[in-house]
Parts: C-alpha cells; structure tokens; sequence
C-alpha cells in the first residue's frame, strides 16, 4: 500500500516522467506514447467537462455579469452594456470596505492562532507514548463537524440568558455581558468557535508530519547539547516548513470564503461588524437581489483568492526547487 | 508508530504531558458534550437558568419533535442522496484522471494540476450567483441534480490530486504486461490500477463525502424548498427569527453528526493520510 510520503513526491511532477522517458529508445516508442497522450485526453476528458462547466465557466459568467448591467426578472436575466458601476458601487460603499478589512484581519488572527495552537497541540501529542490514535481520532470530530451545527452550539453557549459561559462569567464576578450584542466580543466569539473547529485540523497536519521525521535528527542535536527549544526551532521547524506552509496557505484561503459561520451565529451582525465577504456577497445577491454588485463583491473576492494562490504556487515552487537541489 | 522521543526533553517547556493532552481533550470535547447533553434535556431545561449540566429528567422530546414535527428525516434522505452519488462520481471520473494526469504522457499536465488545485480552494460565493442563474434558466432550482453536479465539480480536483499522488507509487510492470497481453485501457485501469489505489479511493471518497455532507452555501442558495433541503439547511432554518430551538436543532444535530463521526473515525488513518497528502501536496 503506498500512502503519500512527504515532499519526496511533491517534487515527482511532471519533470521526472519526461526525464525517464527521454533516455528511452525513440521510433516505436514515440507513437506509442503519442497514443498513451491521447488516451490520457480521452480519459481525463469527463473532469474537464464536469469542472470546466460548473466552475470555470461559472466564474468567467461571474466577471461577466460583475462588469454588466444585469437585469434579473421572474422569468430569467439578461446583461446588458459593459459598465464600471458595479466596481464602482463596491469602491464607494463604506459596508464592503469594511467587509474587505473584516475578512483579511479575521483571517490573519484566525490562520495565526490555529497554527500556534495547533503545532503546540501537535507537539505535546507527538510526545505521547500511549493514545495517540485515540487523541488524533478526537481531533478528527471538529473538523468532520457540519459548520452549521458548530454554530449553533456555539450560539446556544454564547446565548445571553441561558448560555452556559454567561452562567460562567457571572459566576466569576465578570457580570453578564452580552457576548454577541457587541462588534468586539461578538468577533472574538465567532474567533473562538472557528479555532474549536479548525485547530484540529493543524493540530493532525503538524502531527503527521513531526511523526515522520526521522528519530536520528534529535539525537544528533542531543549530542551536541542543544536545547529541547533550539532542537524544535533549529531542527523540526525547518523540516516542517513546507508542511505548515502549506498549512497556512489552505486555511487563508478557506478562512476567506468564510460564510456559514458569521451567517448562522451572528447573521453578519451586529450591525455589520461579522459580515464576511461572503456573507456581503450572499446578501447582496440573494436578499437584495442586486445581482451586478453582488457579483462585484464575489469576482473581487476571487480574485484576492486567486492572488493568494498565486502567491502560494511562489512558495510550492520553491520548495519543490529547494527538494530538488 | 508510538515512539517516544523523551530524550530530546520537551517536556521542559511542555510541562505535564497528560495535562496537556487532557486540557486538549477537554476543549475538544465540551462542546459535544454539551450538544449531545442539551438534545436530551426537555424543552423547558433547555432555555433554564442555571443551566443543566445532566439532563435531568432525561427526555427524547427533541428527537420526536426534529422528526414528527419538522421533515428532519427527509432532509437527511436529501443530504445521503446528493453526497452518495456525487461521490460515486467523482470517484468514477476521478479515478479516470487521476491515471491520466499521473500515469500517461500528456502534455501541460503541471498548468492542469495547478488549475485544479486551485479550483479546488475556490471560495463557493464566487460561482453561487452564476450557477443559481443557469440553474433557474434550466428549471434545475431545488432538484438533487441542482447539488450533485456542482458538488461532483468542486470535488473533483482535490480527488484528482488524491488519486493521482497513490497512482503514481504504483509500480509499472504490471500495467506493461497487461498491455502487453492486450488488455483494453479500460480493463487495465480497472484489474490492474484499480485495486492498488484502493486506499487512495477510500481517502478521496471520505473527503468528497464530508464535504457534500457539511456544503451549506449551494445547498442553501439552490435548494432552499422544503423538499430538498439537505441537513445543513434545515438544522440553519429550523424556528423563526425571534425563537431558535435549540432542543430540536440539537436532536437533530447529534443524528447528522453520528454517521459522519463514525466514518471518519473508523477511517481514521486514510482521513489523515489525505489531510496531510492536501497539505504537503496541496
């Protein structure tokens, strides 16, 4: 059985099957190989169609419609005239600037937390002799857990007279402050709910890849006397970067998308101080129904998801050269 | 697996490695305690003040009313229906793929891959609209097919990306001397490469899974009838505005969460093995 080992396999993309292939004898080979390539096509084929036409060509009709006059009625839509005022509307209302800020800072605390917690978490399980596969079993449950429930769990012990933090707080002396009556606590809430359900999911990653580090790194570094702190910061961190890396760069741009949390425990408020990108968009669209703007508000999303992934190939390729050399 | 590395020493900077891992335990495990614990209590002990930290008297009001009372049966026959045949789906035609893109000579496999992965971090908010408007063009509004062929497309690349990193461990002689036998493709791909990816099948079977079974943004844009509600979407619409029944919600909640927690537990190592094959991979 073979499972994915670490970058070993990262690096074996395309080039090394065209490096082995080179030395082959040419001739026969080479029409062999031609009808491999098409057969490869005819195969892959059914994908391309399936993703091509509900998310590539969907996201393309979003630009489209994000740059048009679209005029929505019972029957059916049309587009009309290529316009700027969609943008413009966006650039101009104080709501999606805010949701803009909102959502990157959201998400910069949010990635940040989880991956100090996480890989502190990862850290005290991997030192674990006994129940290892019990605990990393149980950080599976948050993160298999429908986002939608985890809110309202959270709601419910949040809730301002029957939650059981307030019963908690009150208990402590801190009175009984309405957790999401106000824009602070009501983020820093929502913060703490997504973490629950989120910091599991580190918390495995760093896990399995510390596990497979090899065993001689830490005595090498026993040897020379290092500390336990240098021999995490100077031998396994470096190991684990690619991991957590990318790590990191999967949780900012899920953390973007953000929607069922903020529309199920906050509904965006209060006010508007939890309204995520997403939830801007979806409101826009779908309760506003201003399907120009509201398209708007998506393509611009998409395409800081897009920078984000662009930025995140720099890093894969990277460390694909770094393997490499 | 279980190795201990105490000679390295954290433990002096993690001190009381049990009191650790049961400080971790604990926060993982409170707020399920008390979801599980809330469904049982009666409807009136779930709004009371002081809160009831054993349900007392232990009651199954809220499961009678999540299902008699609210169509919460019928909305996880909705949610089974879309997530089990876009995951046969996406399995069938990802296997596909997945050989191709890992095994066969294709030119501009690298640029399809990337655009695969990034298609598969794609936020949902940036496709809802269009879709929801094609969809309605095509009278596809609240349908299972409304869900299982988005779904089937969003998790198609991770799938791919899965199926692909198992297929490209599997040695080639065998595949040659099927061919050489004069084995169709199609054959090759299903006695041969098949049975060797199985636990790569099984990873990204698990994923597409979870994920239709968790999706709530598509679910609720496009299917926002009672009839073809998934669980997300009736367990987020259940009540009114002004009174959320938590007690039903609850009930409600711990039945979707079982079957998805079993899976997830009883495959615990091929859902680890594809967390990290998406993280180190993409």
């Amino acid at each position: 059985m073979s499972t994915p080992t670490t970058t070993a396999q990262l690096a074996a993309i395309p080039g090394a099957a065209r490096g082995r292939s080179a030395a082959a004898p040419v001739g026969k080979h080479d029409a062999n190989r031609k009808r491999l390539a098409r057969l490869g096509w005819t195969f892959s084929t059914p994908a391309f169609l399936v993703v091509g036409a509900f998310t590539i060509f969907p996201i393309g009709f979003s630009i489209a419609m994000s740059i048009s006059h679209v005029n929505v009625s019972g029957s059916g839509f049309s587009l009309s005239g290529v316009t700027g005022s969609n943008y413009n509307t966006l650039v101009h209302a104080a709501q999606w600037r805010y949701a803009l800020g909102f959502t990157v800072v959201y998400t910069i605390i949010t990635v940040l937390v989880e991956i100090v917690l996480g890989t502190c978490i990862a850290l005290v399980l991997e030192r674990l002799t006994k129940g290892r596969g019990l605990m990393m079993a149980l950080l599976l449950v948050p993160w298999s857990m429908i986002t939608v429930i985890s809110a309202e769990l959270w709601g419910y012990i949040y809730d301002a007279s029957y939650g059981v933090l307030d019963q908690i707080f009150s208990g402590i002396g801190l009175g009984h402050p309405v957790i999401l009556g106000t824009s602070t606590s009501a983020i820093v809430a929502m913060m703490v709910a997504d973490a629950w359900k989120t910091t599991p999911f580190v918390a495995i990653i760093v896990l399995a890849g510390l596990v497979m580090l090899p065993d001689e790194l830490y005595e090498a570094a026993e040897v020379d006397g290092a500390s336990s702190w240098t021999a995490f910061w100077r031998i396994a961190f470096p190991l684990l970067r690619p991991t957590i890396a990318l790590a990191v760069l999967f949780r900012i741009l899920q953390a973007f998308g953000l929607f069922d949390l903020p529309f199920v425990l906050t509904q965006g408020g209060p006010g508007y101080s939890t309204t995520s990108l997403a939830v801007l968009g979806y409101n826009t669209m779908f309760q506003d129904l201003d399907f120009g703007p509201g398209a708007a508000v998506a393509t611009s999303t998409a395409v800081l998801v897009l920078i984000g992934c662009l930025l995140f190939l720099r890093v894969f390729k990277a460390q694909v050269g770094e393997e490499e050399s | 697996m279980a190795r201990s590395r105490r000679r390295v020493g954290w433990h002096r900077y993690f001190n009381g490695l049990y009191l650790s891992t049961a400080l971790v335990a604990v926060f993982v495990l409170l707020p399920i305690y008390w979801l599980v614990v809330t469904s049982f209590k009666t409807p009136g002990a779930v709004g009371s003040s002081p809160p009831q930290y054993f349900p007392n008297p232990f009651s199954l009001v809220n499961y009678k009313v999540a299902f008699q009372q609210n169509s919460f049966g019928h909305y996880i026959v909705n949610s089974a229906i879309v997530a089990v045949i876009s995951t046969v789906l996406v399995l069938s035609i990802g296997t596909l793929a997945g050989y191709a893109l890992g095994r066969l000579p294709m030119r501009g496999k690298f640029p399809i891959l990337v655009i695969l992965l990034m298609i598969s971090v794609f936020p949902a908010v940036a496709v809802v609209a269009p879709l929801y408007l094609l969809l309605r063009d095509i009278g596809w509004l609240n349908s299972y097919q409304a869900l299982i062929f988005p779904y089937t497309a969003f998790n198609l690349p991770f799938a791919i990306w899965i199926l692909r990193n198992y297929m490209l461990g599997i040695a080639r002689e065998m595949e040659e001397t099927a061919r050489i036998d004069g084995a169709s493709p199609l054959r090759t791909v299903w006695s041969i490469i098949l049975p060797q990816a199985m636990p790569g099948l099984f990873t990204a079977g698990i994923f597409c899974f979870t994920a239709c079974w968790t999706e709530f943004l598509m679910a609720l844009t496009f299917n926002s009838s009672n009839n073809f509600r998934t669980i997300p979407v009736g367990i987020a619409l259940f009540g009114s505005q002004f009174t959320v029944p938590y007690g039903t919600i609850f009930a409600a909640s711990v039945v979707a969460v079982v079957p998805i927690a079993v899976i997830v537990l009883v495959f615990r190592k091929s859902v680890v093995s594809g967390l990290t094959a998406g993280a180190v991979k993409g």
